[in-house]
């Protein structure tokens, strides 16, 4: 019953078929494919139905990049997640944003840190939304110079580097 | 005996290439979250991530269609056999590494269950094993490819 007839033949043509799918799918998304060469990618959230037409999304910014930022700017990093998950562990310097409490926490935020302080905000890494719909909010807010940390928490937790933990009070 | 296997190849073959065509179609409408559905397993470089969410949906297109449409049975299922093994040893490597795969935004317990994720792939295989080898016993040589 294990027929392997003519394999060579059918490994061809599994090339042949991948092939092809590359090309139908680099031409499909060629303007996402020049995006990315030119080194500006999309957010992965940006096709989220929360997503404003135009300028007014948020930039990516990834690890490298952002640790560039920390040293040398005044970057402030922006915790969206629940206010436990921030006391659990969260990255040196953060502030926390809660995404669900934003309505709540804005106008103090905002007396704060003023519109034109570069910011940098994550969440739970890549599956996670709430940093990119802070992220949204804080540009309609007034803030110039939003940028959305995707890999989060966890790529940062994993890159071996330092995580804040607060003591229980 | 012979048409029961007749009806699990047909049956393997449409199945398989359903559900491939099915899920290719679903990712290629949104190619740009399926990019972060695999930055998520950390495996490749950032830009990759981007390049194989546009190709792959395509590939899973083509082959779902082929198998649907009873052409190049053997390729294509060979190629979603292929495809479910590279599936099976991203989902393994993230689940030894510990990945964070789910979202866990507002509950830290929610995760989506590797196991189940491992089983679906093996019914991918079994499906694209039958379609492959029980290919030849139904048609004509001439039309055995």
């Amino acid at each position: 019953m294990h027929d392997y007839s003519n394999l060579r033949r059918v490994l061809l043509e599994v090339l042949v078929i991948v092939a092809l799918g590359v090309v139908m799918g680099l031409s499909a998304n060629l303007k996402l494919v020049f995006q990315v060469l030119q080194g500006s990618p999309p957010t992965t959230h940006s096709s989220d139905a929360t997503a404003p037409a135009g300028d007014n999304t948020p930039r990516p910014i990834d690890l490298a990049s952002l640790r560039r930022s920390i040293e040398n700017s005044s970057l402030l990093l922006i915790d969206a997640r629940i206010s436990e998950l921030y006391a659990a562990g969260h990255l040196p310097g953060a502030v926390s944003l809660p995404l669900d409490e934003i309505e709540s926490r804005l106008p103090a935020f905002r007396q704060r840190i003023p519109g034109d302080r570069p910011l940098a905000i994550y969440c739970n890494g890549y599956g996670c939304p709430d940093s990119f719909d802070l992220a949204v909010k804080l540009l309609a807010a007034g803030y110039q110079d939003v940028q959305v940390y995707e890999g989060g928490f966890p790529e940062w937790r994993d890159a071996g580097l330092p995580v804040v933990t607060e003591k229980a009070p | 005996m012979n048409s029961l296997l007749k009806y699990l190849y047909h049956g393997s073959r449409l199945l398989l290439g359903g559900l491939f065509l099915f899920a290719g179609f679903i990712k290629a409408q949104d190619v740009v979250a399926f990019a972060g559905n695999i930055a998520a397993y950390q495996l490749l470089p950032y830009q990759f991530n981007y390049l194989l969410a546009a190709c792959l949906p395509y590939i899973e297109i083509i082959a779902g269609v082929l198998l649907l449409t009873g052409r190049r049975v053997r390729p294509a299922a060979l190629l979603c056999g292929l495809l479910t093994l590279v599936f099976i040893g991203a989902l393994l490597s993230a689940w030894m590494r510990g990945l964070d795969i789910s979202c866990g935004c507002f509950s830290p317990e929610a995760k989506t269950s590797i196991g189940e994720a491992l089983l679906r792939d093996l019914g991918l295989l079994i499906l694209a094993h039958f379609s492959f080898h029980l290919r030849n016993r139904f048609t004509t040589p001439r039309a055995s490819r």
